[in-house]
Formats: C-alpha cells, structure tokens, sequence
C-alpha cells in the first residue's frame, strides 16, 4: 500500500509534476523517511532509464571478469571474445545436456560405418558464410584438417584428432573422417568443433596468434559494430540460416573487472544474462525484484571430489575410502558450503547431466549416507585401530593428513573444513591445507598428496568421466603428470569396459556398458564423490525473455555451456504489455 | 656536472639489475600461463587440452640462461612479445591502452593532492591554531586513515549505485566514440570526478602533515627571522623563504610517488571498474603472463628511475648546497 503510494509518488516526480521538496513532504505525510525515498528515486531512476531509454535491442551480457577487451575473435585460440564459439561460429551439432539429446545443426545427419572406422556427415544446404559465400561439406573437412596439423589449435575435436588418420570431403555436402583406431565417443568431440570458412583461413598466414578481428562465421551473429577497450557489442546475422532467428539485435558486453562490479550491475537491472556465483541469491538478487530476477543453478557441472590417493596404503583398500565417504556429512557440505545450489552425489558419481545414463541399482549405495559407525567398523576391519582418539596404520603411524585446497576457492575450502571436522569423529586427523591454484594442481597432477579435493571430467556421455577415474590408460606413476586419474586407481574390467564402450556406436548398448562402469564405481569408490557442480546463470526478464528456467528447462543457462547457442534462438524482446 | 655523471652512472646499473630481476622472479612463481587460464576456465576446457594451449602461448622449455639472453636481445630491440593474458595482443599495445587512463587518473589525482595538500600545509602552519591548522589536519587524517577500498566502495554505492550522481563504471559511457569533442571530454571528466576525488580525499592528509611539519621548523630558523626583519612582505617569507626550504623533503616524497603512477592505482580501478595499469598488472600476475609482467615491471622501474633524475636534478635547481657538494 505504502509502496504502490510512493512508487507513484515517484513516478510523479520523475515526470517533473512534484518538486524534490514536494515529494519529501507528501512521503512524510505517509510516514516514509526520506532516505527511502531517496533510495526508491535514485534505483528506479536509473532502472527505469535503463529499461526505457534502452530501444537498442541489445541482450546485455555479463561473461568474463576483466578490466579492459581483447580483440581476439580467434575460434581456436585459448581465451576468445564471447560468443565466437557457438555464436559467430556454429558446430556440427549441439549437444543438449539438459535433455541428453544431440540437436543437428551445421550437419543434418551423421552415420558410422559398418567397421565404426569412418564417420560421415551430411552438411546442411543453403548455409551461407557472413560474406555470403556458401557453406559447404569441404569447409568442415579444411577445418579438421587445420587442426591436425597445426597442434596448437584448441577445439572441441582435439581430443579425438589424435586417432582421426584422414578427413575428406566427397562432395559439397558429405565429409568422411576416418579413424586409426575405433573410437566412437569420438562422435561427440568432432561434432561439437566449430566450423571456420576455408576461402577466409586459407589466407591465415599464423591461425595460432591470428585475432580475427572481423570474424566471418556462419552463426546467429556476426558483424562487430563497436569494440572499444571497456565495451563491445556484437550484432545479429541478418541472413541467419535459421529463419526469424534470432529474434533480438544483438549482445552487449561493458567488461567488469571483478564479480562484485559485476553484481552490482545485476543488481542495479542493467544485466540480461550473466553466469557469475551470487552468493545467498535469494536474499541479494532474487527479492530486489521477485517479478523480473530470476537464477537457474542445474547441477550439471562436474562431480567435485574428495580424491584419496590410492598409491598410498591404507587408501588403497576401497573399505577405507568407503569408510572415509561414510563419515562425510554430505548435506552439511550442501547446505553449508554450497548455499543448497546442489544436493548430495549419489555412488555413480556422475552429476545430474546425465538423466538417460544413470543405473538406479548402483545410485544408492551405503558407502555416500552418512553412517560414523558403520565407518568405524569397516576401519577396524582394516586393521585400522584406535589408540586414543586418533586412528594408526598396522605399523603404528598415526592417521594424520593433509587435505590439500585451493586458496580463495571459499566454497571448496568450506567443504574441506566440514570433512576435516567429520573426518576427526571416526579417529582420521585432517588438516585442511590451502594452496596457491598452480601448486595444487601441479601437486594434484602429479600425485604428490594423501588428500585433496577436486573436479572431474565431464562430457556428452559417461565415457569421458569413468576414463578419468578408473582407467589405466590415463594413470601415471607418482610424479609423472597425469591430466585425469589423479588418484591413480585403475581395474582391469573398467579398461575393458571403456574399450567396449568406445568401439560401439549402438547407444543401447553403449548404456549397457555405462551401466556396468556405475556397478564397477560404486563396488571400488574409486574417489569420494561430494556433490555436482552447478552450473550458474542469471537472467532478468525487465527486457527480455525466452531464457531457460527451472520450469522450461529446455538447455543450461550458463553462457559458458555450448549449448547457449540454443538460448540466444529462444531469446526474444518482451511482449509489451 | 661530476655529480650529475655519477648520478647517470649509478642508474645505468640499476637499471640492468631491474631488468634481470624482471625475468627471473615471474619464473620463480610455481605454475605456467597454461595451467593458470585452465584455472580461469573452471572445467570448461578438458584437462588434455593444456598442452596444447602451451602450444598456443609458446611456453618454451628451454634452459633458463638461453631465454634470458634472447629476452635481453628483444628488449633491447624494444620487442616485448606478445601478452598472453591479453592474448594475441602485443605486449606494447596492452600497455599502451592502458597507460592513457592511468596518466589521466593517477596523474591528476596525485597533482592535485599534492598541490592541495603542501598549500595547506603551508597555510596551517604560517597560521598556528587557526582554523585550517585545527580543523583540517585530524579531519584529513581520520578519512585518510580508513581502508581506502572500503571508502571508495561507500562512495560509489551511495553517490553512484542508490542515487545515481555519479557513472557506476568505465572511463567514458559505453558506446561513445574517443574523439577530440565536448562531448567525449565531458564524458571523461565526469567518470573522472568520483575515482579521482577518492584518491585525493585519502592522499591529501599526508601531504598536508608532512608540509606543515617541516614548515613550522624552517619558519623557527634564523633566515626567516631575518626576512621578517627586514620588513619583507608576508607572502614572500611564507613562499619564498620558508615554503621553498621546507618542500625539500616533500619534493622527494613526490618523486617517488611520480614514479610509481606507472603502476597505476589497483583498488580504484577494481572499484570503479577503470582501466589502468593496476589492473593489467594484477592480471598478469594472476595469469603468469611473463611477458606483460616483464613489460610493465620494466616500466615501473624506469619511471621510478626517471621520476628519481627529475626529482635529483631539481634539488640542483633548488638547493645550491648540492652544486657545491
């Protein structure tokens, strides 16, 4: 009542009917202290003249954290402007995590031969470049080759180039790329590449340190009107394949140095669509506007884990890494440290990103409850035993670890403090020990720690996850880096497995397969899953709508999934009311 | 002139330490550019790829001594190589757009606070327990003495985000073209005012002590009893006499701080989104860009050197005691 009074009041004001001195009074006459009515013109002052004076069209987004652009346009180089992948340029296909379906995009349709040793696609007709030449099957074929030969180039079909032995176009709209080896999972890696015009990178003479400025792609934007060192826009397609699509101008993008400047500006309503971590955002961002602010945090990301390393005994017996996940309260860990943006892994320890793959009999195993007793009997039947409150090996060193984290990273080390805490109920003294981003990971990569927390692989199906846990294809000695496998546990039936896996194009029977991983992760636990990573997004609808939401979860709303490129087709200025 | 040579001479050899220090601390940091971005990237990269961004950044793994001596070539070639957190950017270029905004900011805020402050400092002491003498110096202090991060966040949350006096952000509204017009210059000045005005509120205090310090001493000397005696006028003794001895120590003072503009002025550029060298300096940090780190550190120490020359020079020019000496 009060707030409908003063918003009008407001209102008036603002259209020159009221004085400043003249609002003051009739607020007090309401019984408003001036400071509210301060705070009320000055927010909707400049939210009302951001949404009004705003014609422009343009969706603001809020990517990277940093002070000043960079004009790199580059699709293969490590750090490019947002969206240059999956936005000026398109891949083959797009993969919906959300729906676990693969949605066809430059490629209509793709097949595996009889032997699974050559894939080919079908290209889309009538696709034309930026500079409207057209898009035919021997761009595609340019573009791998480019990448295979030149190893500096990063893309999505990287990973699988190494066993590709030929790519070639057969006409205008086939291209056959053939591998050394079967590798099936390689579908998805290949698909999923950006496709760059041959007549334009043809003349690239240095593709690794070019920053294609002007990018010519294929995708839903394209042209680069304004690139200043704090702002830069980029502008629809307006030939776009995808007729009517998509249906605003364009992006804007004024750079934010850090998340707090970047909150702020959320807050303040000039950001359409952001993915920063807001903390407590309900509270922050939520109940500033409950009509127009809206989040959608899937636990989609990567399974954070608690890694044992299994070189070092007594964690090289599954009995105590289970018994170590029975002691962790993983709800405490949820809801502590992770404001309940995710809930408690299950023991396939694969995040919610997979719907299609999950095997019901080996989600809910005991080993991820939190059950102290049933811990300590298995620690005593690992010889574990108690002098005091703290445990000792057969030999009679005391349980006593360090945890390693990442400096700053609060979420992570507030889950570490919890384990630590739960960790010293069941006799194992921990302590958790941050460290610097680099010396973590190098630690991490190259096995030199007892305890530490980290991330996983994920991907379209399992296969990138399981390979990264158990396999001991990447597993290497104490010392030697090993990019996945940290904890270096590797079993015979997971290789054979994964092999299986990767030499059947059949998705039943590859989830037949996956299926058999889960049983095999939830009998060795392998590592001690925590919880799913969310994946953060924003959106206001003060301007727009269209975004993906906890009721039309229709793909990810983070900008930084690939699958954004479905968002920006949904996108559409709000019907005026 | 001697005097002068030696000067030179001692910063030719300080000058070659600055750069060897430049290239070996960076790579004393543990990590390498590589695994610096995958940190950035949060999973949105897949582990196997980091060779290949080495690849794409020419992390070289040569032996140390060799990349020292091509790096003393390059420099000496004025050849910064290219930035890898700016990525492709050059070295020069990054530098360049950043050293514009940290002039205008750092500059004008460190002119005017000096400027203010020794003025006062004179005026408080030429005027013992008058009004500036009492109010000012613990008013000045007691804002001075806050955390500026803390002052410069109130300030752009009050007057910028709930009343909307001043731009939350950036160097000059998003959008606009950098050209020689009024509009441009308007635009400038006043996503200036509020950056620059913080910095000289929390600087100003110092400066001011510090002059009035040193005046109420240099005004107790003979001389300047001597002047008085003379019956020379007021402003004379206050500026000519007094003011131009006691600003020897405030003078070095300045030629330290003129140095290190270069650095730029982190906390209000991370407060108030602006661009500067401050910033880039703690994104190659971050990122263990060596080569920006290199390019930057390099024009620190030089400006520091050069700020110092100046600085020494003028003392020629002000105090005749070290002509002689």
């Amino acid at each position: 009542m009060t707030r409908q009074a003063l918003q009008d009041l407001v209102v008036a004001f603002q259209a020159g009917r009221l004085t400043r001195r003249q609002l003051m009074q009739r607020a007090a006459a309401l019984g408003i202290s001036a400071s509210a009515v301060g705070a009320v013109v000055g927010r909707s002052a400049h939210v009302a003249a951001a949404a009004q004076g705003d014609t422009s069209g343009l969706v603001t987004v809020a990517t990277e954290q940093v002070a000043t652009w960079t004009r790199n346009f580059n699709p293969f180089s490590p750090d490019p402007r947002w969206p240059t992948t999956n936005g000026i340029y398109e891949p083959l296909f797009v993969y919906n995590t959300i729906s676990g379906e693969i949605v066809p995009w430059l490629a209509t349709e793709w097949a595996f031969s009889a032997d699974n040793l050559t894939l080919t696609f079908t290209t889309r007709p009538n696709v034309t470049w930026h500079d409207g030449k057209p898009f035919t099957a021997r761009d595609v074929a340019y573009t791998l080759n480019l990448m295979k030969q030149n190893t500096a180039l990063l893309g999505a079909s990287r990973t699988a180039l190494d066993v590709v032995s030929k790519v070639e176009a057969t006409n205008d709209t086939t291209v056959a790329v053939t591998f050394s080896e079967v590798y099936t999972v390689g579908l998805y890696d290949i698909g999923t590449q950006n496709i760059v015009p041959e007549h334009i990178w043809s003349t690239v003479a240095d593709p690794v340190n070019e920053p294609n400025a002007t990018p010519i792609g294929s995708g839903p934007f394209g042209p680069v009107p304004v690139f200043q060192d704090q702002y830069y826009e980029v502008h629809k397609n307006p030939t776009y394949w995808q007729e009517g699509k998509p249906a605003f101008e364009g992006f804007r993008f004024p750079a934010f140095p850090t998340n707090d400047a970047a909150n702020l500006a959320t807050l303040n309503g000039e950001i359409d669509w952001a993915s920063n971590f807001i903390p407590d955002i309900e509270a922050t961002f939520v109940a500033r506007d409950p009509e127009n602010n809206h989040y959608w945090f899937p636990p989609t990301g990567a399974t954070v884990h608690l890694y044992l390393n299994t070189m070092t005994p007594p964690f090289d017996n599954a009995d105590v890494r289970k018994a170590v996940s029975m002691a962790i309260n993983r709800e405490q860990i949820t809801t502590i440290a992770m404001y309940d943006y995710t809930n408690p892994s299950d023991s396939t320890g694969l995040s919610e990103a997979y719907p299609n793959w999950k095997n019901a009999e080996a989600a809910d195993a005991e080993w991820v409850t939190n059950v102290a007793d049933q811990a300590n009997v298995l620690l005593d039947g690992a010889g574990l035993t108690r002098s005091g409150d703290v445990r000792q090996l057969p030999d009679g060193t005391p349980m006593e670890y360090q945890l390693n984290v990442v400096t700053g990273w609060s979420d992570w080390v507030q889950a570490c403090e919890i384990m630590s805490r739960n960790l010293a109920d069941v006799g194992i003294t921990v302590t958790v020990q941050p460290y610097e981003y680099a010396t973590w990971f190098d630690q991490l990569q190259k096995g030199n720690f007892t305890m530490s927390i980290g991330g996983s692989e994920s991907g379209a199906t399992p296969f990138n996850f399981f390979r990264g846990v158990m396999s001991s294809q990447t597993k290497e000695p104490i010392g030697t880096i090993s990019a996945l496998n940290w904890h270096r546990f590797s079993v015979p039936e997971a290789d054979q497995l994964l092999a299986d896996f990767a030499a059947t194009s059949d998705t039943a029977q590859q989830q037949q397969i996956a299926n058999q991983l889960q049983l095999l992760y939830e009998q060795h636990a392998p590592a001690v899953p925590l919880f799913p990573g969310p994946q953060w997004g924003e959106f206001s609808t003060l301007r727009f709508e269209g975004f993906p939401s906890d009721e039309n979860p229709y793909a990810i709303l983070s900008c930084y999934a690939p699958e954004s490129i479905l968002v920006m087709m949904e996108i559409k200025p709000k019907a005026a009311q | 002139m001697n005097f002068i040579l030696r000067r030179l001479g001692f910063y030719l050899v300080a000058a070659w330490a600055s750069l060897t220090l430049n290239f070996f601390l960076p790579r004393f940091m543990p990590g390498d550019p590589a695994t610096a971005l995958f940190a950035r990237m949060q999973g949105r990269i897949q582990a196997e790829q980091i060779q290949t961004m080495r690849e794409a950044y020419g992390v070289s793994d040569d032996p140390l001594w060799q990349q020292y001596g091509a790096y003393l070539v390059n420099i000496f070639r004025g050849d910064f190589g290219v930035s890898i957190s700016y990525f492709p950017t050059a070295v020069f270029d990054v530098v360049r757009s950043g050293f514009v905004w940290t002039i205008v900011l750092v500059g004008v805020s460190l002119v005017l606070s000096v400027l203010i402050g020794n003025i006062l400092g004179v005026m408080g002491a030429w005027k013992r327990n008058g009004f500036v003498d009492s109010v000012l110096p613990p008013l000045l202090m007691f804002v001075g003495s806050f955390p500026f991060f803390f002052l410069a966040s109130v300030a752009l949350f009050f007057l910028s985000f709930e009343w909307g006096w001043f731009p939350l952000r950036h160097a000059y509204t998003d959008g606009l073209a950098p050209a020689w017009s009024w509009e441009f210059i308007r635009s400038v000045l006043y996503h200036l005012v509020l950056p620059a005005a913080t910095s000289i509120v929390v600087a100003i205090g110092g400066w001011m002590l510090g002059m009035r310090n040193t005046m109420i001493s240099t005004l107790a000397e003979d001389y300047v009893t001597m002047a008085e005696a003379k019956g020379l006028s007021q402003r004379r003794v206050m500026f000519n006499y007094a003011a131009r001895n006691a600003l020897l120590p405030n003078l070095t003072a300045f030629g330290m701080a003129l140095g290190f503009v270069i650095s730029g002025n982190l906390l209000v550029e991370i407060v108030f989104a602006y661009p500067g060298l401050g910033y880039q300096l703690l994104t190659a940090v971050n990122n263990l860009d060596y080569p920006l780190m290199q390019g930057l550190f390099l024009m620190i120490t030089f400006a520091v050197l050069a700020a110092n020359l100046v600085v020494d020079l003028l003392y020629v020019r002000l105090d005749p005691r070290v002509r002689a000496g």
